[in-house]
């Protein structure tokens, strides 16, 4: 009998599935036509976003305020040198934005970004501020968004527990990583594989001298291309302060290999004291759990010479491309200012973890940053120093002096100088593309150059299977010659990490539907240009009023069995994303230490001198 | 090639026009625009004085607080205070000593970090400490930041001794004077304009540091430079070249479109300040009294220049007229040349028409003088009833054949104009009197009741042609009989008028009978030429349809008129009015028209005739009335006979015109200049010759003859004629 009903009910559902297929070309061919006539409506906005942060709530909220938009997000990399890249082919995206930034670089970009000193967008901030972003003719490209701060995170419980003193000056600060070290735990660990952590740490111990009239005019000079080397009577003190810094804390070898999550995970653990971070991470890692965490500023010698250090969430900026059209340019403007206002900003910091650089916004400090309040009074908040070199060296010299490769300052400074005034590397040419695919998403078709690179990745990895989200790719696949730089900004993006598992079929369909229906996390997906590729499987898919909803998974057309167990790859977020997936399924065992993306370029393309795999149609999206 | 000409004709006034008018306009856009220029320089200048005022004012009010500055200075360099209060309170004390309250001023410390200390406290990092990084001592710039709220106008000044504080002796390396930048305003503020000049001061790179105006920022943008390189600028010219100026000059003026409205700016460089200072107004308020005689200037000039074109236009369209009618006049001599040539082809059609008439004249005269002669003679042979009735009727005949030739010859005479009006003292009675004569010659043989009304005239002795008026009199009567059957009646009446003036009189001649009459459309055209009513009475009335044409023409000659009333049936009334200039008794020529009973017997004639008929028919008529007749065939031969015989020979000479181998006028020059023959000069030499006309008979007495007869000859008419030149010979004794 029970044979019996399942014969019955197989024959409805190979009936149901048949009639299905009947009417499903029929149903497909006008689901694209009406995908495709409600896009040709809209008018098409790329964006370029500096971090997979934007694809947290922030991206959603702009889908949100402009429905009239048929935005494109790309996951960028976080350099204007990528808009270099992405202007040498002329393929500016229409909105720009970026967290690394200094003028020096900016500058470059001058005459194709739109001059902004004249809006009512570059009105509404403090002159100030504006003033850090005008060039000398007046005009103004980028914007600053709200204000990330950088200092010093303490588990003040565990200061507690140790009945350690909270620091106020470097000297206490010393004092308690003595004290913490004393009783077996580390006093302050950072991710010193991560080029930004070297540098805002190096920077971050001598805000004093480099916030001293001489810091500054040195400084001045620096960012005008007035000079190309650190001033011995600025930066010797500042390597000084980092050697003692180092010393005295216990920094070393193995602190320059600490990728962003170690330091995170041990203070999570409650196994360290203090790690560098913001007022993001004061939020995201809040020690054991139930912790009091504050975030401290960096030290000076007295209480007077602490410093918060700073620098904008991102800035943005619009390409002069069809801004000659004023309907257009309102459009962007108009788009502009919803990211920056405080609905936008209160997407960045979550209303309550940053300082806005805006007259109209207010933003509220959660109390763990309650101390910063007389800092931000007194305009103790140091800016970054922030040109994409100063990353790239502060990382090599803060990792020689913690591998003690650099004995003195001075040799520390003659290394950093030594790096300026060399050639910046992975310029050269090294490799060649001879087709290239573009990044548009079509309901046909899918993301082409994302389809390729996902293909490229699953026939390196050798695995069954990958899904990555699309936006991660971050422009068309251009035809032509290649730098290591430029091969590497089409799929490079810090937050961007490999994590293989093995899944069962079952599994998998249950990751891509809660992929689909996530919010709120840095792997959501908010719009056709943000959803997630796949390589070794095709996804058939339903946008609809609340999003997107799986209809069924293929493999080579044919339903993916979901009793198999594949080698699955997922490129994503390792610290949101991932773990949010993982944990919703029950999965711990995740590989994150394979090659990421840009790697996997590298890998095919320069040094197999090999092309990119053929994209595929991944997706059928009604 | 008539269309090129026609081209051509029209290329130059157009050309002419539209030079004029594009002169026209150019001159008065140049002058407008030159005014314009001279305007905006003027309002430029009068911009740029008051803001070079300005500037000095603000460049003394700047060096008094720099004064104040270098004082502060002096007094708190190297100063070590202890603490924050300490220092704060030295602050306070500074204020207090340079009385920095009456400039609206504060006093602050800056340490080597940015940290600005007050008399009240710190204010933590200065946000404007990046202001002071070049390698200047002194900055002055405006700030206007969330550390110390409100807007100053900031002058930094390096300390030449350092501060310091406390035991780590904190260094303080700059004094600043904070002063409100209100209380500047006195020194950039100006009243010339009634509050309508908005102020703003520019930072170095363009953008906007500090906005005052009583009204709302009509630029509305930070970086001032770049809005007003994107503003419309009135004359032409560009931000770049207005800021190129301000880098060499240090000040410049422009004049711009915002919002449609005009402005005036005033860029002026505070270069020791790192700053511009900008006057922008609206164009109305600048220099208004000299815009104002500026538009009354450009308004008289505009007038000017309007009445200028004006009077040009109208000398345009003169010239056109003149050239039109200069057109006109050449098309006219054109005309005129044509018609000259069509006239010189009439003259010479009608002179060949009056030497065809002439020749048709004496040709037809000739046969005809010897028709009309040998029927006279045959008539006076008694002939048979039958030969008589057959010679009648060819007398009548000849006569018809003869009235009309002369009708023919007469109209084409008067529209030649050959014929004349030659007026002469005459006694107008007895015209009339003559007319009667011949009318009652015409009524013999006719039952026609002829009436006269002959009014005494007050004044008998006028000045008129009686031969013209007689022949129109005597037409007019001639009709009226011939239409007038037999018991009907003709009435002939005269009455005089006064005329135009004392020296004037109207005669009236009023005809009427009891004719047949004519209708009234024939009446109409009763004096058009060949004329003639069909009534099938043609036959009966025999004319040539000239006669009351011809009359018509003599009366319009004589300067009258003359009408027609006529009923069918019923008769005919014609009026005629000629004017005439009365004249005294004693210029008037008695003539003596009766040929009375003269003897010519033995009259001893030389007949010079070369048409052996007529010839013969003069002898024989001549010999009739007993004279002797030698005829010689031709001039030479007349000439000869005169010369020849002795002088005596002959009393009178006739003679032909038209003659072989020396014609009638030769001969007689040649008989007159025989100087061996006393005679030769007054023996009378008569032209008989069918050369009827009046120039004939002119040609005839200039070449020295006495007189003119005209074939067909009447014999009345050659006794008179004889007979008055042989008295003419016996008064003058000869």
């Amino acid at each position: 009998m029970k044979r019996l009903a399942c014969f019955f009910l197989s024959c409805v559902m190979a009936a149901t599935i048949l009639t299905g297929c009947g009417n499903q070309s029929e149903k497909e061919g006008n689901t694209a036509e009406n995908v495709e006539s409600q896009a040709e409506k809209k008018e098409k906005v790329v964006v370029a976003c500096w971090g997979n942060q934007m694809l947290d709530g922030y991206n959603q909220y702009l889908c949100d305020q402009f429905p009239e938009v048929e935005f494109e997000f790309v996951l960028a990399a976080n350099s204007t040198d990528y808009y270099r890249f992405r202007k040498d082919h002329d393929d500016m995206p229409d909105i720009l934005t970026v967290r690394r930034f200094a003028m020096k670089d900016a500058v470059l970009l001058k005459d194709y970004l739109y001059d902004l000193s004249n809006t009512e967008l570059a009105n509404t901030y403090y002159g100030s501020y504006l003033d850090s972003y005008t060039y000398n003719d007046g005009s103004v490209n980028w914007l600053p968004t709200c204000a990330e701060v950088d200092g010093i995170i303490i588990n003040k419980t565990l200061f507690d527990e140790h009945d350690v003193p909270i620091p106020t000056d470097y000297e206490s600060l010393i004092a308690a990583c003595e004290a913490f070290e004393a009783v077996g735990i580390r006093s302050f660990v950072s991710d010193f594989s991560a080029d930004y952590t070297c540098m805002e740490v190096l920077q971050g111990a001598s805000i004093p001298v480099l916030q001293s009239i001489e810091g500054r005019k040195w400084r001045q000079k620096y960012e005008s291309g007035a000079t190309r080397e650190l001033s011995e009577e600025v930066w010797l003190p500042v390597f000084e302060n980092f050697f003692d810094f180092r010393e005295k804390v216990g920094l070393g070898a193995e602190d320059a290999s600490y990728p962003n999550g170690t330091p995170k995970e041990m203070f999570s653990e409650g196994t360290v004291a203090m790690f560098r971070g913001t007022g993001a991470d004061v939020i995201s890692f809040p020690g054991r759990g139930q912790d009091e965490v504050l975030l401290l500023p960096y030290f000076g010698q007295t209480e007077r010479d602490n410093w918060y250090l700073t620098y904008p969430a991102f800035q943005i900026a619009a390409s002069n491309k069809g801004m000659d059209d004023p309907a257009r340019e309102k459009l962007i403007l108009d788009i502009m200012t919803a990211m920056v206002n405080q609905q936008g900003q209160d997407h960045i910091s979550y209303g309550k973890n940053m300082v806005p650089y805006k007259k109209d916004v207010t933003l509220e400090l959660m109390p763990e940053m309650d101390n910063l309040k007389p800092y931000v009074e007194q305009n103790k908040l140091y800016i970054r120093l922030a040109s994409n070199e100063m990353f790239r060296i502060s990382k090599d010299v803060v990792q020689m002096i913690l591998n003690d490769e650099v004995k003195t300052p001075k040799e520390a400074l003659v290394a950093f100088n030594k790096e300026l005034a060399g050639e910046e590397p992975g310029t050269e040419i090294v490799a060649h593309i001879d087709t290239g695919y573009s990044n548009d998403f079509t309901p046909e078709h899918g993301n082409q150059a994302a389809s390729a690179i996902a293909n490229t990745i699953r026939a390196l990895s050798g695995v069954d299977l990958v899904f990555m989200q699309s936006c991660y790719v971050a422009s068309d696949i251009y035809s032509g010659d290649y730098s290591r730089n430029d091969l590497a900004y089409l799929a490079k993006n810090d937050g961007g990490w490999p994590g293989l598992m093995e899944l069962t079929g079952d599994q998998i369909y249950t990751l891509v539907e809660k992929t689909l229906s996530m919010t709120g996390n840095r792997g959501a997906v908010c719009n056709d240009s943000t959803l997630y590729v796949s390589s070794g499987f095709e996804m058939d898919i339903t946008k609809n009023d609340g999003g997107y909803a799986l209809n069924a998974l293929t493999m080579d057309g044919r339903e993916l069995d979901r009793s198999a167990s594949y080698s699955f790859l997922i490129y994503g977020d390792r610290d949101w994303y991932m773990s949010k997936i993982m944990e919703e399924m029950g999965i711990s065992k995740v590989d994150t230490t394979g090659p990421k993306a840009e790697e996997y370029l590298m890998q095919r393309i320069v040094e197999q001198g090999g092309q990119l795999e053929a994209p595929s149609d991944y997706i059928i999206l009604r | 090639m008539q269309e090129r000409k026609q081209t051509t004709k029209y290329f130059l006034p157009v050309a002419f026009a539209m030079i004029l008018f594009v002169s026209i306009v150019s001159g008065v856009l140049f002058m407008q625009n030159t005014l314009m220029k001279l305007t905006i320089e003027e309002r430029s200048n009068q911009l740029e004085e008051m803001v070079t005022q300005i500037q000095a004012n603000l460049d003394s009010g700047l060096q008094i607080h720099w004064n104040l500055v270098t004082g502060l200075n002096h007094a708190v360099g190297g100063t070590h205070f202890e603490n924050t209060q300490e220092l704060c309170d030295g602050i306070a004390r500074l204020e207090e000593l340079f009385c920095t309250d009456m400039y609206g001023s504060r006093v602050m410390l800056l340490d080597e970090q940015g940290t600005a200390y007050l008399s009240d406290g710190t204010a933590g990092i200065w946000y404007d400490i990046n202001n002071l990084l070049d390698e200047k001592k002194r900055h002055t710039f405006v700030s206007e930041t969330d550390t110390i709220h409100g807007s100053f106008l900031v002058f930094s000044q390096e300390l030449d001794s350092v501060i310091t504080m406390g035991e780590d002796n904190v260094r303080f390396t700059h004094i600043v004077l904070l002063k409100d930048i209100q209380t500047v305003k006195q020194y950039y503020t100006t009243t010339t304009y009634g509050g309508s000049a908005a102020t703003y001061i520019i930072k170095k790179n363009g953008t906007l540091a500090y906005f005052d105006a009583d009204d709302d920022d009509v630029i509305g943008a930070r970086n001032i430079y770049k809005a007003l390189k994107e503003v419309e600028y009135v004359q032409g010219r560009s931000f770049d070249m207005i800021k190129e100026q301000l880098d060499k000059d240090g000040i410049v003026a422009a004049n711009i479109l915002l919002n449609r409205t005009e402005y005036y700016y005033c860029l002026t460089s505070l270069k020791d300040y790192d700053m511009t200072l900008m006057l922008l107004l609206p164009a109305d308020c600048v220099a208004v009294s000299t815009m104002d005689m500026m538009n009354s200037t450009i308004r008289t000039q505009t007038i000017f220049i309007s009445a200028m074109a004006l009077l040009m236009l109208l000398a345009f369209f003169s010239l056109l007229k003149v050239q039109r009618s200069s057109q006109m006049v050449k098309l006219e001599q054109e005309t005129n040349k044509e018609l000259n040539r069509l006239r010189m082809e009439a003259e010479t059609a009608n002179a060949a028409k009056s030497t065809f008439l002439n020749n048709m004249s004496h040709d037809i005269r000739t046969p005809m003088n010897a028709i009309i002669g040998f029927t006279n003679i045959a008539l006076k042979h008694s002939p048979s009833p039958e030969i008589r009735s057959c010679l009648d009727k060819i007398s009548d005949s000849s006569e018809h054949l003869l009235a009309l030739i002369n009708d023919v010859l007469d109209i084409s005479r008067i529209e030649s104009g050959k014929i004349q009006y030659a007026p002469t003292p005459v006694d107008i009675a007895e015209v009339s009197d003559s007319v009667l004569t011949i009318m009652y010659g015409c009524l013999s043989n006719r039952d026609v009741t002829f009436q006269t009304e002959l009014e005494e005239p007050q004044t008998r002795y006028v000045l008129t042609d009686a031969v013209r008026v007689r022949e129109v009199l005597v037409n007019i009567l001639g009709n009226a009989v011939k239409f007038t059957h037999d018991g009907g009646i003709v009435t002939y009446s005269v009455s005089y008028h006064p005329g135009k003036d004392d020296r004037h009189i109207n005669v009236r001649y009023r005809i009427s009978d009891t004719g047949i009459g004519m209708s009234e459309e024939f009446a109409d055209h009763i004096f058009d030429e060949f004329s003639q009513e069909e009534h099938g009475a043609r036959t009966q009335y025999k004319g040539t349809g000239l006669g009351m044409a011809i009359t018509k023409r003599y009366v319009d000659l004589m300067g009258g008129t003359i009408s027609v009333e006529s009923k069918k049936g019923v008769g005919s009334i014609f009026t005629v009015d000629l004017p005439m200039e009365i004249t005294d008794a004693c210029e008037v020529e008695k003539k003596d028209y009766s040929v009375g009973n003269a003897d010519l017997t033995g009259l001893k004639i030389l007949l010079a005739e070369d048409n052996d008929l007529n010839a013969e028919i003069a002898i024989v008529q001549l010999e009739e009335l007993g004279m002797q007749i030698t005829r010689a065939a031709d001039g030479e031969e007349a000439v000869r006979f005169f010369a020849e015989n002795p002088q005596g020979t002959f009393d009178l000479i006739l003679m032909d015109v038209m003659m072989p181998k020396m014609n009638g006028y030769e001969a007689t020059k040649a008989i007159r200049c025989l100087q061996t023959r006393p005679d030769a000069v007054s023996i009378p030499i008569i032209a008989m010759t069918a050369n009827a006309f009046a120039e004939d008979v002119q040609a005839s007495l200039d070449a020295g003859m006495n007189g003119h007869l005209s074939k067909p000859i009447v014999m009345d008419e050659v006794v008179k004629t004889i007979v008055r030149n042989l008295d003419r010979l016996a008064a003058a004794g000869l």
